[in-house]
């Protein structure tokens, strides 16, 4: 497990990643694309700590791989999530949710702000 | 299992594959950016670049990659660690059992290794030890020997001079010697070296220098000696000035030209040669006997040595040398000495046979090498038994822990990481166990030096319980092999548990599958621990053999020390006069009640033999008797009956030779009839004209003279007053109390009689007879130990499994009592179980036991390898102690309580 003391920017991404793969499987780029959409394109993830994150998180078990046919017929790496990973996504999600109250909180940002 | 031994090993070989992957990874991810630019109207290779502009350095994102891999699998073996740490802390139980079982099984073999090690496997710290030879001669030798790798001085300029096998040869004669220095006397072990001996053995001086080839030149003109390292450092305390400072030896004054290198102690382990002295000073360190100035050739007594030269093998150096030993003999018997001897005795004299052995051999390499592998076979055998018992133990583990297997598999951990887990358990199990292992073997080399070496041995023996890297090396690989082989099967059976099944089952005791492997486990097991008790029987029931064999005469009374005042310089009417004044001293000691001196101490493997001649023949007989001089009183003191005439007098001065002899001298050498009075000679190659001149005054009974194992030998002993050469003598004293409580004031009262001669080897003849059993008390007890040990351990393996079987019967059992079975069919039941495995076991245990115990027959003393009762009695202890173990379980399943049982479900 990453645990607490994981720097707050490797937790956002990871759990950006877990919810862009909670409805599909998805190879690298789709992710990227499926996380700026979610975001309004606040977040653009570049390759270079995507990939990096996508093994760290392959190898903790909460992702699984497979190669598979991209849009272009041409062969890509897709990812899904494994059981661990959607508890992981649901333990990180109400982790985040009491953050973000208590941040809110903190800083004075009205509750319908949110 | 083997397609699982494959596959771990290909993710070995993983690496190169993630690679690759990567690489096409990345490849794909800039293909589908250039496709999306395209689509947004850009050209081909504007999106391409504009690709590769979004996702920078492709070197940059594999390394990254490459790095949380790296980081992961440490982050993974660290959480694997701490995670079979908290799992071994939740079962002290099984931990402790498993930890102590390691502990014992490596403990024991380090031990024996450690000691197998230096005292058989290691060579001399010499240079190139491999290349040092000993040569010795086999055969008949017609003169005085001092042991049969003795060879003569003119011998040894011979081989020495005129070989073409060595580059160099030295040759040794061990002597003790009387320290004095700054009014301190002490007895230590020196050796008298030839100047060949430092350089050819390639050993330097800590300080000062070592004895040269020039040192070597005329006799009595180097009166120079280097000392031992330890010896320096004990006896001088490392006192550097000590170099140019004169000592006292044997009344003789030396000066010490250094300090041998250090650790090196002589060429003969169990004897540590505590100084070196040139061989040229012979005269002067041995008063008694000027075998370098002997030119007769008769007298053997150096220890020769030499050097392989490059390219020749021990087998060749041995053929080339025995032409030459064969051209030497052929001069030997034409000298004058040899006209006594017929001719059957000259062609068997040249008939003698040259031999080339490693020079590291010695004396008690010879004496513990069978103790020594014996005892490493026993412990193998505790080693294996104590790797079947954890293996036992681990199967039972992965059986409870498979549901907690299932569900870890069910909420999606991969079987290769639940393999590794429990082989970081198990490592961590042996590695704890090894450091254990270390800790006992330290201690029990410790206790096993002091206790089974002499003990003027023990302070300074070269064997040390320290383990050198050779038997960590050996430890560690134990540690290799018993957690691969005992813990991978458990792990792998672990990783295959099927996951419905295991969690379907309710009462969660596991599946029944590692049963069968277990009971043959169990079976092994009590093989095993009956082969090791019918080893420990017979050597124990050796030990008491040869225990109460006794030497024929009561023991309990005595104490014995030895001296040597020709040492100091004494001359031999002073020496003679010593011994009288301390015979009459002595006897006037509160607390003892006889003294008596002999020349020859017995049961220490020692003897006087000379070849002697009858009354009626005048031919020597090839057969030697055992000889000693003793004083008035001796046989008194030993509580050796006269059967016959008288023992000797202080009057036995006289001209006239007497002897006292035993029964077999009589019936050996002497014509049928009454033994009093008859004549009989000692043979001497200076006297020609042999004649029967001494006369039979007494006749004792049998009684054992160099060892307990020997059949008493004819002996013939002469007054030591009628000798004209008195040297070291052995004093016997009879004690009206415990001989130990006199060992103070008789060293204070003997210090007050003559300060400049010290004791040596004070002690009780009890202990002396000990001493002499050193090697069948090592390995009785040691087999003794690991026997109990093997039982403890095939016991609790098979208590372990009755007690599993019957949790997982429960349910069973419950509907047999519920349907009327009685509680001792229920005990018969179980009863029948443990007792089919151990009978296959004893079975199992006793033919081992038939085919491998013949193997130490010469290890037995008055009783046969296959002795019926040793098997019987064996069998029996580990079948009522396996009845025990498989009872308490049986008792357990027959008391339980039907309706508990059935609502357990």
């Amino acid at each position: 497990m990453a645990g607490p003391q994981s720097d707050l920017l490797q937790g956002t991404l990871d759990l950006l990643i877990l919810k862009a793969l909670a409805l599909e499987q998805l190879h690298g780029m789709g992710i990227s694309r499926r996380i700026a959409q979610m975001t309004n394109a606040a977040f653009d993830v570049k390759a270079g700590s995507l990939f990096p994150a996508l093994h760290r998180m392959e190898q903790a078990g909460w992702l699984t791989s497979s190669w598979g046919q991209a849009e272009t017929n041409r062969r890509a790496k897709f990812y899904a999530l494994t059981k661990a990973g959607r508890k992981q996504l649901q333990t990180e999600t109400a982790r985040w949710e009491r953050i973000s109250l208590a941040m809110g909180a903190a800083l004075g940002i009205r509750q319908e702000a949110l | 299992m083997i397609s699982r031994l494959r596959s771990l090993l290909k993710n070995l070989f993983r690496k190169q594959q993630l690679d690759t992957d990567l690489d096409e990874e990345l490849s794909a991810y800039l293909d589908l950016v250039s496709v999306e630019k395209m689509k947004s109207g850009l050209s081909p290779e504007e999106a391409r670049r504009a690709a590769r502009r979004e996702m920078g350095g492709a070197e940059q994102i594999r390394q990254g990659v490459r790095d949380i891999r790296a980081g992961v699998s440490l982050e993974r073996l660290s959480q694997d660690i701490r995670y079979g740490l908290r799992t071994l802390r939740k079962n002290p139980a099984f931990s402790l059992v498993a930890v102590a079982t390691l502990a014992l099984g490596i403990g024991a073999n380090t031990a024996m290794f450690s000691l197998l090690d230096q005292i058989v496997l290691r060579l001399l710290p010499v240079q190139q030890p491999e290349r040092l030879m000993k040569v010795t001669i086999r055969g008949n030798n017609y003169g005085n020997t001092y042991g049969a790798d003795r060879i003569s001085w003119p011998m040894f300029e011979d081989l020495r001079d005129r070989n073409q096998v060595f580059t160099d040869m030295f040759c040794r004669f061990p002597i003790t010697v009387t320290v004095g220095y700054q009014d301190r006397a002490q007895q230590v072990m020196g050796e008298l070296i030839s100047g060949s001996y430092f350089p050819l053995l390639g050993v330097g001086a800590a300080l000062g220098r070592t004895i040269a080839p020039d040192d070597d030149k005329v006799p009595d003109s180097q009166p120079v000696v280097v000392l031992s390292y330890s010896f320096w450092r004990n006896y001088f305390n490392a006192d550097r000035s000590i170099v140019g400072r004169t000592i006292e030896l044997n009344g003789h004054s030396m000066t010490v030209i250094g300090v041998a290198q250090r650790g090196f102690d002589g060429v003969e382990l169990g004897n540590p040669a505590q100084m070196f002295i040139p061989i040229m000073m012979k005269t002067e360190m041995t008063p008694h006997s000027d075998g370098l100035k002997d030119r007769r050739r008769r007298l053997a007594w150096v220890g020769a040595y030499g050097r392989l030269k490059p390219g020749i093998t021990a087998e060749q150096a041995q053929s080339s040398l025995q032409p030459l030993l064969h051209s030497i003999l052929q001069m030997e018997v034409q000298q004058p000495d040899f006209r006594s001897f017929t001719n059957d005795d000259r062609l068997r004299f040249l008939r003698n046979r040259i031999e080339v052995v490693p020079g590291s051999d010695n004396g008690l390499r010879d004496t513990m090498q069978r103790p020594l592998w014996i005892l490493i076979a026993l412990t193998a055998a505790v080693l294996l038994l104590a790797c079947a018992s954890l293996a036992n133990l681990l199967l039972a583990r992965a059986t409870v822990r498979e549901r907690e297997m299932a569900v870890r598999l069910a909420i999606g951990a991969a079987r290769g990481r639940i393999v590794r887990q429990l082989m970081v358990e198990t490592l961590l199990l042996s590695g704890a166990g090894v450091l254990l292992g270390l800790a006992l073997a330290f201690l029990a080399d410790h206790l096993l030096v002091l206790t089974f070496l002499p003990a003027n041995q023990a302070t300074e023996f070269a064997v040390s319980p320290v383990p050198d890297i050779r038997v960590l090396a050996f430890t560690l690989g134990m540690l290799l092999v018993t957690s691969l082989a005992f813990g991978l099967m458990p792990a792998l059976r672990g990783s295959r548990t099927a996951i419905a099944p295991s969690l379907q089952e309710r009462s969660g005791s596991g599946s029944a599958a590692s049963v069968p492997l277990r009971r043959l486990f169990v079976v092994a097991q009590v093989a095993l621990s009956l082969l090791l008790l019918v080893g420990a029987g017979l050597f124990v029931r050796t030990l008491r053999n040869l225990r109460n064999l006794g030497p024929g005469f009561p023991t309990r009374h005595l104490i014995e020390f030895t001296l040597d005042p020709s040492l100091n310089g004494y001359s031999n009417d002073q020496t003679e006069s010593f011994y009288e004044r301390l015979n009459t001293n002595l006897q006037t000691m509160p607390g003892v009640s006889a003294v008596g001196l002999s020349s020859m101490p017995i049961l220490k493997g020692y003897a006087w033999q000379n070849a002697i001649i009858g009354q009626e023949s005048g031919a020597p007989q090839r057969e030697q008797p055992v000889l000693s001089q003793i004083g008035p009183g001796y046989f008194s003191t030993l509580g050796i009956p006269i059967l016959e005439g008288r023992e000797f007098t202080d009057q036995d001065r006289g001209p006239q030779m007497v002897a006292v002899i035993n029964q077999s001298f009589a019936k050996r050498y002497l014509p049928p009839g009454d033994p009093m009075g008859r004549r009989f000679g000692l043979v001497d190659d200076q006297k020609p004209d042999l004649r029967p001149n001494i006369q039979v005054i007494g006749v004792i009974p049998d009684t054992k003279y160099r060892d307990l194992r020997e059949t008493p030998p004819p002996q013939a002993y002469f007054s030591y007053l009628q000798g004209t050469n008195f040297r070291f003598m052995t004093v016997y004293l009879r004690t009206q109390g415990d001989p130990r409580d006199l060992e103070n004031a008789l060293r204070e009262r003997m210090r007050r009689f003559d300060p400049r001669v010290p004791l040596v080897d004070l002690q009780t003849v009890d202990e002396e007879i000990g001493w002499s059993l050193t090697t069948e008390r090592l390995i009785a007890s040691l087999s003794t130990v690991f026997g109990a040990l093997a039982m403890l351990l095939a016991v609790i393996g098979l208590y372990g499994v009755m007690a599993y079987t019957v949790t997982r019967r429960t349910r069973e059992m419950g509907i047999r009592i519920a349907l009327g079975a009685t509680r001792s069919r229920i005990i018969g039941m179980v009863m029948r179980e443990a007792s089919f495995m151990v009978l296959v076991g004893l079975a199992t245990g006793a033919g081992l036991a038939l085919a491998l115990t013949s193997l130490i027959r010469n290890q037995l003393f008055g009783l046969n390898p296959h002795d019926p009762w040793t098997l019987f009695g064996a069998a029996f202890s580990l079948a009522v102690a396996a009845g025990l173990a498989g009872f308490i379980p049986a008792l357990r399943a027959s008391s339980v309580d039907p309706t508990n049982a059935l609502r357990r479900e």
